[in-house]
């Protein structure tokens, strides 16, 4: 057992740690500031900052130099995925985009492609979304039906993609489609890289229970695509995203323990504003995801060492989804039930605003869905880990 | 960054399991748990534990002992947990690290190395005192040295300074008894601090810990096998959702609970004052005890009725997670302190 970081990298920390605190003003930490912005100004905002913080060389930690990144080890990514939540650094704008679509082009894509989307991804010059899940394809992703149909050297798709994260925003989506006629379900599939800004290609935002719309849906009509923007072989886009998702899986959990314990330590300051922090189930129930918060922590321990040993993580990944989402909800349940009558109020006593923390408990619920549901997750932690028959 | 377990201590734990399935199995476990009235501390596998090297893991080498850390002494206890194996290890390694952190040096220089070798048999009680004595102590009726708590102390006890009473207890893969003082107060330990008690007591959780969680990674890994092959309605019952994503639910958490205990483990070893070791002390017993109940409740259940019965092994596996949940405080107990710790007391 070796916990500790080199000392480059603790270099690295210090640099960052630097650059963060001279360009986060201090208003932009302050809770619910950015939920407080029009969501376009907030949008264009991080937008904005996020490209500078690129310029100045933190972005892309892992990937080579010259393909825009630092070149950087997994302790350093490691290290800036929990320095970004301390420093309450703006949230990205490209995060389908950085944390999976990267990875897989760094993977399998070919030169061109690392050159031609990774860079400009890095600085926000190009916003991407995924488009996987559909109106009839969301756990069963291989029922999916958008059909791409070669016309010279393009594909030209029609279908409708759903969940799109940043829909509106989007200049690009990687996009499942169906390339090969009369195809059933991961056969004859490719991972086509869409432009958005085109006529045959239309977002629309999707309202969520909380109110906000993270998500849309993306309507292609006829929508062109030259068949060399393609991530992987085409008609081998089921191994192109699943290799994609098991990125998405096995996602920092270094930097969901640091957000997930202060969001603890927040909820933990309104039991004590309430009076309910001496209260021996609250305190019970608090305790028992903390637990599992700090075995999150251990785990991303773990998986950082896997990495740096340059281990696959396989399958492993639906373990580390099914830890942080099922503990970051049980987190907020404990939440909701510390606020008794005045569960639902933005301001259950005069001073308290609570309006962002209810925000987060309601993306709690969503957070067992998206990337894999957790039943999805089981079933692929018991058949492909604990080899129990199909 | 390196967590996780050398090759040398993935070894270390290899060979022990080796010796034990081929050994000491589950037939030998049955042959101490169906004679409740031996001693439950079978010479030939007492006689391995020191050859071997199992008793003189935190012995330092000073002491003839292999000077390693709790991390490689919980890769031991996870193994003798996944084999339910009878047997005063823990009380005896727990004796000797009383004597490490608290021993004089002539008490270190007198008890350490027939520790280390397995020439004598330690048990360590953290509960009780004189008046009350000492309840549950595991091996007492064969200790050859006792350490107990006392007041704010520690005192060692010779066989003859005390006498034990053996308890029925339904975990027969363990003998404990209690202890209470035959007229001598015994010898106190010099450096028994309220510091270094946190520190045995802390140390004795782990150790409790790393058994819980090998004996639930066995439990699980025995009920996967058997849902594999065991068909009902034409198919292994191991194909449908209901169980699968059960299992599925204990490999995570069992998962968890070993990384917690290698990780309490290693902050032991490297800084046993802090608050963040103490949080991982409370969080990897309260977790592996969670975690070991649920597997082996769900080791009977998931076994059907055959799980049920005398003759199959789940009890072995059910009773020791029922009695070591408890043991070195339970879960309410841990969890409350996590409580403490995080949120003021």
């Amino acid at each position: 057992m070796d916990l500790s970081y080199t000392a480059e990298e603790e270099a690295f920390r210090v640099e960052l740690r630097g650059w963060l605190v001279a360009h986060i003003p201090e208003e932009w930490t302050a809770p619910g500031y950015w939920a407080s912005l029009p969501e376009e100004q907030s949008f264009q905002q991080r937008r904005d900052w996020e490209r500078d913080k690129a310029l100045a060389g933190f972005a892309g930690i892992q990937w080579p130099t010259e393909y825009g990144g630092r070149g950087g080890t997994p302790g350093m990514k490691a290290i800036y995925d929990r320095e970004m939540v301390l420093a309450r650094a703006p949230q990205t704008v490209n995060p389908l985009g950085l944390a999976f679509l990267a990875p897989t082009v760094m993977a399998i894509g070919t030169d061109a492609q690392r050159k031609e989307i990774i860079g400009p991804m890095l600085r926000n010059e190009v916003i991407w979304c995924q488009g996987f899940s559909e109106p009839g394809a969301g756990s069963d992703l291989a029922a999916l039906s958008c059909k791409g149909v070669r016309d010279g050297d393009d594909f030209v798709v029609n279908g409708q993609k759903v969940w799109t994260t940043n829909a509106v925003h989007g200049d690009k989506i990687f996009t499942l489609v169906r390339t090969e006629p009369g195809s059933e379900l991961h056969k004859g599939t490719s991972m086509l890289l869409i432009d958005m800004r085109q006529p045959g290609v239309e977002a629309r935002p999707l309202k969520q229970m909380s109110g906000a719309s993270e998500f849309g849906e993306v309507f292609f009509t006829d929508a062109r695509v030259p068949a060399a923007e393609c991530l992987g072989q085409i008609g081998d886009g089921w191994r192109t995203a699943m290799l994609l998702l098991s990125f998405e899986r096995g996602a920092s959990g270094m930097a969901q323990y640091t957000e997930f314990r202060r969001q603890y330590d927040e909820i933990a300051a309104v039991a004590r504003h309430l009076g309910r922090d001496r209260d021996p189930v609250i305190r019970d129930k608090l305790a028992r995801v903390l637990v599992e918060l700090e075995c999150l922590r251990y785990h991303a321990m773990h998986v950082l060492t896997q990495v740096e040993q340059g281990r696959e993580l396989g399958f492993e990944a639906s373990m580390t989804k099914l830890q942080w989402s099922e503990t970051f909800q049980d987190l907020w349940e404990v939440f909701d039930d510390l606020l008794g009558e005045e569960a639902t109020l933005a301001e259950p006593v005069p001073g308290l605003e609570l309006a962002a923390m209810h925000a987060q408990a309601m993306w709690s619920r969503s957070v067992t869905i998206w990337g894999g549901s957790s039943q999805v997750q089981r079933s692929i932690v018991a058949e492909r880990v604990l080899g129990l028959p199909r | 960054m390196f967590f996780g377990l050398t090759d040398d201590q993935r070894d270390f734990g290899a060979a022990v399991r080796e010796f034990l399935a081929g050994r000491f199995d589950l037939e030998a476990v049955r042959a101490v748990v169906e004679d409740p009235a031996g001693d439950g501390h079978p010479g030939a596998l007492w006689t391995a534990m020191g050859e071997q090297g199992w008793l003189a893991v935190l012995v330092p080498e000073e002491h003839d002992g292999l000077g390693l850390a709790l991390v490689d002494a919980q890769v031991i206890a996870r193994e003798l947990g996944a084999g339910v194996a009878p047997g005063p290890w823990r009380g005896t390694v727990l004796a000797a690290e009383a004597l490490r952190l608290a021993g004089s040096g002539s008490q270190q220089q007198r008890w350490l190395p027939r520790f280390a070798a397995g020439g004598v048999v330690g048990a360590l009680a953290l509960r009780g005192c004189a008046d009350d004595g000492w309840p549950a102590v595991e091996y007492a009726e064969v200790a050859d040295v006792l350490v107990v708590v006392d007041g704010t102390g520690l005192r060692l006890l010779r066989p003859e300074e005390v006498a034990t009473t053996r308890h029925d207890s339904f975990d027969a893969t363990t003998r404990l008894a209690r202890v209470t003082p035959a007229g001598s107060a015994g010898e106190p330990l010099p450096g028994g601090s309220p510091a270094v008690l946190d520190e045995l007591a802390a140390r004795a959780a782990v150790l409790a810990a790393a058994d819980l969680v090998g004996l639930a990674r066995e439990a699980l890994t025995r009920t996967v096998a058997y849902d594999r092959d065991r068909r009902q309605f034409g198919v292994p019952v191991g194909s449908f959702q209901a169980l699968k994503h059960s299992l599925a639910d204990l490999h995570v958490g069992v998962t968890m609970a070993e990384h917690a205990v290698l990780y309490a483990a290693h902050a032991l070893d490297t800084d046993p004052a802090s608050s963040d070791t103490a949080l991982a002390v409370a969080v990897a017993k309260a977790k592996a005890s969670e975690s070991a109940l649920q597997t082996t409740a769900a080791m009977i259940q998931y076994h059907g009725g055959i799980g049920y019965t005398w003759e199959h092994e789940a009890h072995f596996f059910y009773k020791r997670a029922k009695r070591l949940a408890g043991v070195a405080g339970g879960v309410d107990v841990h969890r409350a302190r996590v409580a403490s710790l995080t949120l003021g007391s």
